[in-house]
């Protein structure tokens, strides 16, 4: 029987890399390597970059993450660089434990932030003579801090990365929770920040894309190098002990989020957005992440979550002209949905595996095609179901801005504040169900079916229940796409809405929880930050999940049960 | 192995964009900016939502060029005292959620004074709402759905949903009707076959260029869809061939009309092919459009008008990669009356938002004569240019047929 | 009536064939890897593409007006930028992922699929829309005399045939070659193929340049029968060959075969006699695949699955 995961076959793995040899050679020097990539990596941070001004203004002395102010003189992309030129310097020097390991990260991302600036600076140039010499001026930044990198590459490698630290300290159960306020409080931040990072793009801030890859680049390096210090696990210890109060917490930080820099009106629709598509990445990933059926026509449910709303909207060009309360709109919706995933469930009964994709993949057309060709009237067809009415509540409109005393809040935070509470909501019914006998069910079914089976677990009715429910989470976020997009339109619920969501539950980890939402967040965010590449923005997305995929094939926060299951030692391999 | 691998794939990464690199480097410092004019007041921005990746993006960078053309051509002239007028072209990949965001990026911009497009109703859809909510105003060269600005009732109870937003492109209700009329009137064809592509531009040209038959008393003897990204089209014509039309009227695209043409002379009915004005390219020849297909389009022919030849000449000397494609001339009038608009709503005043209204009022009463013929607006935001030209393919090229101002039958 | 019937059977069987002929390099790749390869499709428009600048930059005038130069030579050079696009992906995007959990290479092929289409999109001259592609086959249509006249175009016959000529030379080289052998093995049981003294790597890269030459065999067809390529088009007939190779049975060579020719079989039939017409052919095609597969869940020719380790 073929389940979703193929065990690692050990005649499938790569052989060990051919420079296990340069590794031999550098070992003896590699603590006189860290250093020197250290001094170099801030000497790259000082130095020019471009040997002149482009055309839309000054480059590299723009970048900056808006709440670091300049402390030594840098800012943006080369205050991180001094940043992790120092760290790299320190680390060497204090002997700390998985000092290799360290350095390494902190060297990839050197060089990721490097390469992202210089070719940005090559291609805005024109040539490579921006960023080496050009009309008797020199600007060798790029080159020197990306030499930097590949030596703390090397240097931490060629060491040895020593082992990670188990970091075993448990202070009391208020310091536990003022840690952990303070992380979420740092996290708030990181997100507003790297939101609004190079600041919204536009005519007047040509550089924003580029800026913001490149505080991309920076985190992941620090996150890299933070992640072998043994910190990032233990926080995470501290946070289940206390699993309540950090979800709480958490909760509350997401609320806070319209308070920061990024509480805008666009960065909340894109936010709305995000959360319509986590909700139903989480419904997704009942289906694929528990139950392990892999399915490629998941969009559907949305929309015909959102066909339903929008029918029951009152809006003009819908059939049923009727308007009904949106909460009740809302759980419509949703049992509608979940029929449908019923009746698409319902072929689980003797297809398997691939086949059974295909089967999604098939119902998922036929719906997209029945939408566009107006079936029963009911989706307006090629016209779609327009102007659709916001919700209401007490009198405000959810599409306008909100003043709260002297709070003055853009349009779009109660969609925001919604859609935080419904994907809250959604996360809880997937945290129960997981740890449910059903969850557990499920995931026996996706780990072996037969034994499952043979165990009791009546496989059919199981795997059907995957498909309604997941549905149902799916039908309950399209309620909200169709109230605050406003337009229903067939071409929203293509198979590459699919194949995207299906990504963000790969991407972020299945079967995981926050790796749904962190993987919808990360392919909807993506997009949107590098529309200053308008041309390339296609291409880089592609790319960047092939890349993201070879370097995290199990996903950005994988599962813990699964993790164990799964090549223990892939760690190494980057 | 890695770290080679990396700089290997950095390597031919920085190749293929050194490449394609080139224009933007320091030798034009000064650029299209104003030149000698006064800009001490800052920029203020015209946005635009158009497809700008993906299929549709032939037409969309058609689009971003001419606006950007217009836009390039009023700081020269310095056409709006003080300040410099800068594009600001979103991509919304022909999807309403994409599209919602870049209008929403967009109006929380102060500085955007008003926005060109989009190229599908559909986008359109989603971007009406949020540029009304903050007094945006906002001209299509494209939307052609008549609910745009007659509401969901255009053909019985019409009511403008939006004060902010007009069209320089005509409705579905007009240019349907007209090509159906010069079909069944003037060429004498009874029996048509009527295809779309389901999409809302062609979709909605077809439904309304078939009832129009049906009420002139020729016949539709086949009412068919192709999928939107079909290129073979052999079945379809096998299904209609044996109806025997005499003439096809597809609602849709050039990148599909063409091959449809010549498959149709493939599969052995050579019959005519007509459609809309999304038909009138160059390309549509190039990929198969035969001698005698024929197309409608909206304003005076090219040819008749100088303002359309300059136009055209502009266009070329800017030296654009992507040529300016069916929405170029509309997007370029679109452009320039909001310009126009903006000129008289400032005079020598600043802007801020209590001219947006103004701004508004003064697109509602324009009187331009632009490269698709006089752009003027009537009560519902719709173009009062209901000039109308059919176009037949001859000699490689569109030569004029007859122009004439649609009257409903 | 009997010529529209019969026409709509030949366009049933040109369309199959070449969904077939993608179909094909599916299959090998999943009967191999198990991996559903969606950037298959892709290779197939890059393929057209690689004819396409061969025929404009590279061939003389002299050559491109004779269609028994230049044929061959376009579809070599469709076949040979196809295989290079294929082997690339294999070596820079799959490879680094075996052994890694099933899905992530599904998520990198999808990647891919994105990124190869933008890439064309963008730096091929004008690909933004449609380019035409020339008529490099004997142009024009016979028309068959029965009833009405049965139209089929001599570029359709082409595809025809040559796609099932190379699929049943594909299934002979899979049946009766070393390296056939090789790969069914490779197929069955990497471990034990590896322990007979197979080199799996070298039979994952040839199963790639199969399918890439196949891919792009029928990129060049279909760009000469239609006379017009678009980005788009591999993803369209993809998803088509994608089913196809289910139907028949993922893993195996005639199951895509029978697979590809049922899917065109049912897209121009299904159009003509169907209820909804045309508008509605994909959705008789998806309902005909759910029905086998409710009843026939392995497709026509696949194995009952079998338990891997």
């Amino acid at each position: 029987m073929t389940t979703l995961e193929a065990p690692a076959t050990p005649a499938f793995t790569p052989p060990r890399t051919r420079l296990d040899g340069l590794w031999a050679v550098l070992a003896p020097r590699a603590h006189l390597l860290r250093v020197l990539a250290g001094v170099l990596t801030i000497i790259g941070a000082y130095l020019p970059w471009a040997t002149f001004v482009l055309n839309d203004g000054p480059y590299p002395e723009k970048s900056t993450l808006q709440f670091f102010v300049a402390p030594l003189g840098v800012t943006g992309f080369r205050l991180h660089l001094l940043v992790f030129g120092i760290a790299m310097v320190a680390v060497a020097l204090l002997r700390l434990p998985a000092a290799g390991r360290i350095i390494r990260g902190l060297g990839w991302g050197t060089v990721a932030v490097a390469l992202i600036n210089g070719l940005y600076l090559v291609v805005q140039g024109g040539g490579l003579g921006t960023i080496t010499v050009s009309d008797g001026k020199a600007a060798f930044g790029t080159i020197v801090a990306l030499v930097g990198g590949l030596v703390a590459v090397a240097g931490g490698t060629a060491g040895g990365l020593g082992t990670k630290p188990e970091l075993t300290w448990r202070p009391a159960w208020w310091i536990e929770w003022l840690i952990l306020l303070v992380v979420f409080a740092v996290v708030l931040f990181l997100v507003a920040g790297v939101l609004t990072s190079g600041g919204q793009g536009g005519v007047v801030n040509p550089y924003a894309g580029v800026v913001f890859l490149s505080v991309l680049c920076a985190l992941g390096g620090a996150f890299a190098a933070l992640s072998p210090s043994g910190l990032l696990t233990w926080v995470g210890a501290v946070s289940e002990r206390h699993r309540v109060f950090s979800v709480v917490v958490l909760l509350l930080v997401a609320l806070l989020l319209p308070l920061t820099s990024a509480g805008t009106e666009y960065w909340m629709t894109v936010a709305a957005n995000i959360g319509v598509y986590a909700a139903t990445a989480i419904g997704l990933n009942i289906v694929v992440g528990l139950a392990g059926l892999l399915d490629l026509g998941y969009v559907a449910f949305l929309g015909i979550g959102a066909f339903v709303a929008a029918n029951l909207s009152g809006a003009a060009a819908s059939k049923i002209g009727i308007e009904l309360p949106f909460p009740l709109v809302m759980i419509i919706s949703a049992v509608v949905a979940g029929l449908f995933g019923a009746v698409v469930g319902s072929p689980t009964l003797r297809v398997r595996g691939d086949y059974l994709a295909i089967v999604t993949l098939a119902f998922g057309e036929i719906f997209v095609r029945s939408a566009q060709n107006n079936i029963g009237g009911l989706t307006g067809g090629a016209n779609a179901i327009p102007n659709i009415p916001a919700v209401e509540a007490f009198g405000q409109s959810f599409a306008a801005p909100v003043t709260i005393g002297a709070l003055k809040l853009p349009s779009g935070v109660l969609y925001y504040v919604l859609i935080v509470l419904l994907v809250a909501a959604v996360m809880l019914i997937f945290a129960n169900l997981k740890n449910s006998r059903l969850g557990r069910a499920w995931i026996a079914i996706r780990e072996d079916e037969d034994a499952a089976r043979a165990m009791g677990i009546r496989t059919g009715p199981v795997k059907i229940l995957a498909f309604m429910i997941g549905a149902t989470l799916a039908g309950l976020a399209g309620a909200f796409f169709a109230h605050k997009t406003a337009v229903v339109a067939y071409d929203s619920f293509r198979f590459l809405e699919s194949v995207t969501l299906l990504a963000s539950v790969i991407l972020g980890g299945m079967g995981t929880i926050p790796g749904a939402v962190l993987g919808a967040a990360i392919l909807f965010v993506l997009p949107e930050k590098l529309r200053e590449f308008s041309d390339y923005r296609l291409l880089i997305f592609g790319l960047a999940l092939v890349v993201i995929m070879r370097f995290r094939p199990q996903g950005l926060i994988p599962d813990k049960h699964r993790r164990a299951e799964l090549a223990p030692d892939a760690e190494d391999d980057t | 192995m890695t770290r080679r691998r990396t700089i290997v794939t950095a390597a031919i990464l920085a190749g293929a964009l050194g490449l394609t690199a080139c224009g933007t480097n320091q030798t034009e410092a000064s650029g299209s900016g104003g030149g000698s004019c006064d800009t001490s007041k800052g920029n203020l921005v015209i946005g635009m939502v158009a497809p700008l990746s993906g299929s549709l993006s032939a037409l969309g960078l058609g689009m971003r060029n001419s606006a950007k053309l217009a836009v390039d051509q009023a700081n020269q002239k310095c056409t709006v005292k003080g300040y410099k007028l800068a594009l600001q072209a979103e991509d919304d990949q022909a999807t309403a959620q994409v599209a919602g965001q870049a209008a929403t990026k967009l109006s929380s911009d102060p500085n955007v004074v008003g926005v060109v497009g989009t190229l599908n109703s559909s986008t359109s859809q989603t971007v009406q709402p949020i540029l009304a909510a903050k007094n945006i105003v906002q001209i299509s060269p494209a939307n052609t759905n008549p609910t745009l600005t007659l509401g969901a009732n255009a053909a019985t109870a019409p009511a403008r949903p939006y004060k902010t937003y007009f069209r320089v492109a005509t409705t579905d209700l007009i240019q349907g009707p007209f090509g159906a009329q010069y079909l069944v009137n003037k060429a004498g064809k009874k029996n048509i076959a009527v295809i779309d592509d389901g999409k809302t531009y062609g979709a909605g040209l077809a439904d309304q260029a078939a009832a129009e038959i049906t009420k002139l008393g020729g016949k539709v003897v086949a009412r068919e869809k192709v999928g939107e990204k079909d290129t073979d089209f052999s079945g379809v014509i096998s299904k209609i061939r044996a109806l025997n039309p005499d003439a096809v009227y597809y609602g849709g695209e050039y990148p599909a009309a063409g091959p449809l043409s010549a498959q149709l002379a493939g599969g052995g009915l050579s019959v005519p092919l007509m459609g809309g004005d999304a038909l009138q390219a160059k390309e549509y020849i190039s990929l198969g459009g035969r001698e005698g297909d024929l197309v409608t389009s909206v304003g005076a022919p090219a040819t008749s008008l100088p303002s359309a030849a300059q136009f055209i000449t502009d266009y070329k000397a800017a030296n654009y990669s992507e040529d300016y494609n069916t929405y170029g001339v509309l997007t370029f009038d679109a452009t320039n009356v909001i310009i126009a608009g903006l000129a008289t709503t400032i005079g020598t005043a600043t802007f801020d938002d209590s001219k947006r209204q103004g701004l508004i009022d003064a697109v509602q009463a324009t009187k331009y004569s632009g490269a698709s013929g006089d752009v003027a607006f009537d009560e519902f935001g719709d173009t009062t240019n209901k000039l109308l030209t059919v176009y037949a393919v001859k000699a490689g090229d569109f030569s004029v047929i007859e122009s004439g101002t649609f009257k409903s039958s | 009536m009997l010529s529209t019937l019969l026409s709509q059977i030949a366009n049933g069987l040109v369309l199959g064939s070449l969904i077939a002929l993608i179909a094909l390099g599916y299959t090998m790749v999943y009967g191999i890897v198990q991996l559903i390869n969606f950037a298959h499709g892709e290779i197939f428009m890059v393929g057209a593409y690689g004819a396409l600048a061969t025929f404009t930059y590279l061939l003389p005038t002299a050559i491109q007006q004779r269609w028994y130069l230049a044929l061959p030579l376009l579809l070599i050079g469709g076949a040979l930028v196809s295989v290079l696009v294929a082997v690339a992906m294999e070596r820079f995007a799959y490879r680094p992922l075996r052994g890694a959990p099933r899905l992530a290479p599904l998520i990198t092929a999808l990647g891919v699929s994105v990124a190869l289409q933008e890439a064309v999109r963008v730096f091929y001259p004008n690909a933004t829309a449609a380019l035409p592609f020339p008529d490099v086959f004997i142009p024009g249509t016979l028309i068959v005399p029965i009833g009405d006249g049965v139209p089929i175009r001599y570029s359709g016959m082409l595809i025809f045939a040559v796609s099932l000529a190379l699929a049943f030379t594909l299934n002979a080289f899979v049946e009766r070659s070393r390296m056939g052998r090789a790969m069914r093995a490779t197929a069955q049981d990497p471990d034990t193929a590896r322990l007979m003294g197979i080199d799996p790597d070298r039979v994952i890269v040839l199963t790639f340049i199969l399918g890439g030459a196949l891919a792009g065999v029928g990129g060049v067809l279909y760009g000469n029968y239609l006379n017009n390529i678009n980005i788009d088009m591999g993803f369209q007939n993809g998803i088509f060959a994608f089913t196809a190779a289910v139907l028949g049975g993922i893993g195996s060579i005639r199951g895509a075969i029978v697979g590809g020719l049922a899917i065109g079989l049912v897209k121009a039939l299904g159009g003509q006699y169907l209820p909804g017409g045309t508008a509605y052919d994909y959705v008789w095609i998806f309902v005909v695949l759910i029905v086998v597969l409710v009843f026939r869940p392995q497709g026509f020719f696949g194995e009952t699955e079998r338990v891997r380790a």
